[in-house]
């Protein structure tokens, strides 16, 4: 399989440090922005959890140009379409408009960075719109399980909080605490611009126009990253709906270490696919799960293998989970085959083009790649990924999944069920 | 009913191909629930030639997806692949959809999957809220429920039932379609007609029970453990050949369904009483060979359930009394033909739009045919299907409660 599938970035960086990446596709008349903030959850400080994820609501709501509602009722006039994602480690705004109108995510960008408004009514009317937020989260009990499973896995690390913030620490979180916060970590050196779609090399001037007056100036990130942990094997168990659900996590590689593409290949070896090892075993084969996905997260400190199943009715939860983790012990054992990682590696390629051919996708992995470590980073992963040899999967395998590594087993079981 | 047909089309620099075959008669035309979807789930389970592993192991060696279906108008086969591997997603179609084989056991499985799967869904107290909204506006028409079906219907289906639908799925009317990184459209396309044979008119129109609705007013349903309150709101407005359809459409943004927070409803729910997360509305959801919904859903919190309902019924009233702004209908307008460009970006996009325009009769694919019907819509023609399709004393709710 070629590696063809890649793109060709441009880079460039502003005097005042931001660095804006170029990425030029010409299937569709549109360009996609996404502009990502090196501020996350791990940059909160301590009282204040959720203040990041607050910030990124805020950022809708009102800036010096465009007043309260403008930003998305410009966006919707336009044709557009916006939105935001806050992570652990970083907070990432997108814009996608037709070729011929792009330049106002440009706009609305450099505005909001420099002139954010945050009237004290808005934070209040959007505290409570974020509360709604928080119990919408804990009433999925996906979402519920993975926040109980990450504060496990990661102990008093900034990893283990939930990115929403928790209905007590959102009292904390006040206009002040926001505005703090976005002068500290809302700065051109501190974020990545990526440009995606119809558009060449004018590109770069359009975005100088916009973001060359922003103020830079190199600030150290200040973080409280807490202490890692578990050190052993830890146990969640959580009561909620009709179904047994299964949560595993086991930490990971980080984005940036060299085991990363190997131990992504182990995960799709493990779960992408029905022919993969615990979609045969346990959902193909033994039929005791509806389904098993396999997910690594893409995270600047420590990564996380997560493994979610959901129980058939009649199973019992011990021996579902049983089967799991021999699963595990046999791959980390070194018993998985060449077909099986050929198989990984194609599956991996091709998704990453099914998943790229949107000029969105395209500029929000370049941003967030860029904002982590390096926008080349998925390309240099996808080479490593097709040179991977079995040995090296089989080395990290035995690192991440063995015995000693350790994990966390979350369940939530409906109501008067025990394990 | 449309005839059966072939699309092909070359999307120049993609590096993806996309192939769909879709066979008329969804759960819509099923006789229990859950036929269409374990039939449509059938077609990936195996065939004449190959075990559902032969066809897994083989599909993903070349990094292919396969998805077998069962939705509310049609049956089928989508399969993505590399561009390269073009050839062999058409045949591999063909194998699937021409001749499965319908094992017993894998039949077993997916009833049980299924179940499960309903089970699971039903744990998301907004899903299970949905439910029983459609069912208020729907009943007895098999839009009533889960397109999965139900645990009662799925556990009397029988292998028979689902090799029948196939069919006679498969002698009413196939879509085949074809978009992404080839040349020779051509040759594609001759490829297509030996393995699935040339176009041909297709069956009569299924009759399908109308839908009336359970007759109920207000539903009210417990969510165990639940923190949040889910409401809807609606009643049934247009099928998607109505000619007031585009008017519905620029309606639709003006209530909310852009992709932005800036509709009416969000604007009122959200950003300024503070009551939802998540705030919806549509003035047609849903609508296709059958009628779809005038529908604004939010959650929130128990205490402001009668708050919320009555704001809805406040805006619904204001806008058919003082009707819409000329900046909004033109806003609207603009916000349709601007999202335009982004149906058409990935090769997958391109064959359900092909697909599309084949079922309803309607060139979709075509862009200037689509802004254009937009670009007629008039602020009067939105306030008309303002006062003709929105019924204030009509509207049902369903609110889901925390218990």
């Amino acid at each position: 399989m070629s590696l063809l599938v890649t793109p060709t970035i441009r880079s460039e960086q502003l005097s005042n440090g931001l660095q804006v990446c170029l990425v030029e596709r010409r299937q569709a008349p549109v360009v996609a922005t996404a502009l990502c903030y090196r501020a996350g959850t791990l940059d909160e400080p301590p009282g204040q959890e959720g203040v990041a994820h607050f910030l990124e609501h805020m950022m809708f709501r009102g800036s010096s140009e465009f007043g309260e509602g403008e930003i998305d009722r410009l966006t919707q006039a336009l044709g557009g379409s916006n939105n935001a994602d806050t992570s652990h480690d970083c907070t990432t705004y997108y814009f996608s408009f037709a070729k011929d109108r792009w330049t106002t995510a440009l706009e609305i960008e450099a505005d909001r960075m420099a002139g954010l408004l945050l009237e004290p009514a808005v934070v209040e009317a959007e505290r409570a719109i974020i509360l709604e937020e928080v119990k919408m989260h804990q009433d999925d009990p996906w979402d519920a399980l993975e926040e109980q499973v990450m504060a496990a896995l990661y102990g008093h690390h900034a990893y283990g909080r939930p990115v929403l913030g928790t209905v007590d620490s959102l009292k904390y979180v006040d206009r002040v605490a926001l505005a703090e916060f976005q002068s500290r970590c809302y700065r051109p050196e501190n974020a990545v611009l990526a440009i995606a779609g119809d558009v060449g090399l004018e590109a770069f001037e359009e975005v100088e126009r916009f973001f060359a007056e922003a103020s830079g100036g190199e600030r150290p990130r200040s973080r409280s990253l807490g202490k890692m942990g578990p050190s052993s094997a830890q146990r969640v168990e959580r009561h909620q709906g009709e179904v047994a659900r299964l949560l595993c996590a086991v930490r990971a590689p980080a984005l940036g270490d060299p085991e990363y593409p190997a131990m992504r290949l182990m995960a799709a070896i493990l779960g992408t696919g029905r022919a993969s090892r615990l979609n045969r075993s346990l959902v193909e084969e033994a039929r005791s799960c509806a389904f098993v996905s396999v997910e690594m997260t893409e995270t600047l400190v420590a990564g996380a293998l997560l493994i979610a199943a959901e129980v058939i009715p009649g199973w019992r939860p011990p021996k579902v989970e049983r089967m799991l983790l021999n699963e595990l012990e046999r791959v980390a054992d070194g018993f998985f085959e060449e077909d099986e990682l050929a198989r990984a590696k194609s599956l991996l390629i091709a998704d990453w083009v099914f998943g790229h051919e949107q000029a969105q996708e395209m500029a929000l992995t370049i941003a967030t790649a860029g904002a982590l470590m390096d926008p080349e980073l998925p390309a240099r992963h996808l080479e490593k990924i097709q040179s991977c040899s079995l040995l090296e999967v089989r080395e990290a395998a035995a690192h991440y999944l063995g015995a000693a590594s350790p994990k966390v087993v979350g369940w939530s079981l409906p109501p008067n069920s025990r394990r | 009913m449309p005839s059966s047909s072939i699309r092909v089309r070359s999307l120049c620099d993609s590096k993806v191909v996309s192939v769909q075959v879709r066979l008329a008669g969804g759960s819509r035309t099923e006789q229990v629930p859950g036929q269409a979807s374990i039939t449509g789930r059938m077609l990936a389970e195996g065939s004449q030639r190959r075990d559902w592993r032969q066809i897994a192991e083989q599909a993903e060696d070349l990094g292919m997806s396969i998805t077998a279906f069962g939705g509310l108008e049609t049956i089928g086969v989508a399969i993505e692949a590399l561009a390269q591997d073009w050839e062999r997603a058409v045949e591999w179609a063909a194998e699937l959809v021409l001749e499965p084989s319908f094992p017993q056991d894998r039949f077993e499985w997916l009833v049980q999957q299924n179940s499960a799967e309903l089970c699971s869904l039903g744990d998301q107290p907004d899903v299970r809220t949905g439910w029983e909204f459609l069912h208020q506006l729907y009943h007895p028409h098999p839009r009533s429920r889960p397109v999965l079906g139900t645990l009662e219907g799925l556990a009397s289906l029988d292998k028979g039932a689902c090799t029948r639908f196939w069919r006679e799925s498969l002698s009413s009317c196939r879509i085949v379609t074809i978009c992404g990184g080839f040349e020779d459209e051509d040759r594609v396309r001759a490829r297509v007609e030996s393995l699935f044979g040339h176009p041909s008119p297709g069956g009569s129109e299924q009759l399908v029970a109308a839908p009336r609705g359970d007759g109920r007013a207000h539903r009210k349903v417990s969510i165990p453990g639940a923190d949040q309150a889910h409401l809807y709101a609606g009643h049934l407005t247009i099928p998607r050949t109505d000619p007031d359809l585009p008017a519905m459409q620029v309606l639709s943004v003006i209530l909310d369904s852009g992709s932005v927070l800036s509709g009416r409803l969000p604007r009122r729910l959200r950003e300024r009483e503070g009551l939802a997360y998540v705030a919806s509305a549509s003035a047609a959801a849903g609508a296709g060979l059958d009628p779809g919904r005038f529908v604004v859903y939010l959650g929130t919190a128990v205490e402001n359930l009668e708050r919320a309902e009555s704001y809805v019924r406040e805006e619904i009233d204001l806008l058919i009394s003082h009707g819409v702004t000329e900046r909004e209908v033109e806003e609207a307008k603009s916000y349709l033909i601007g999202r335009e460009p982004f149906r058409r970006e990935t090769a997958r996009q391109w064959a359900e739009l092909l697909a599309e325009s084949e079922l309803y009769g309607e060139p979709v694919d075509r862009p200037e045919w689509c802004t254009n019907r937009w670009r007629q819509v008039s602020r009067e023609g939105v306030e008309a299907a303002a006062r003709g399709h929105l019924r204030p004393a009509e509207i049902k709710v369903t609110v889901g409660v925390p218990s």
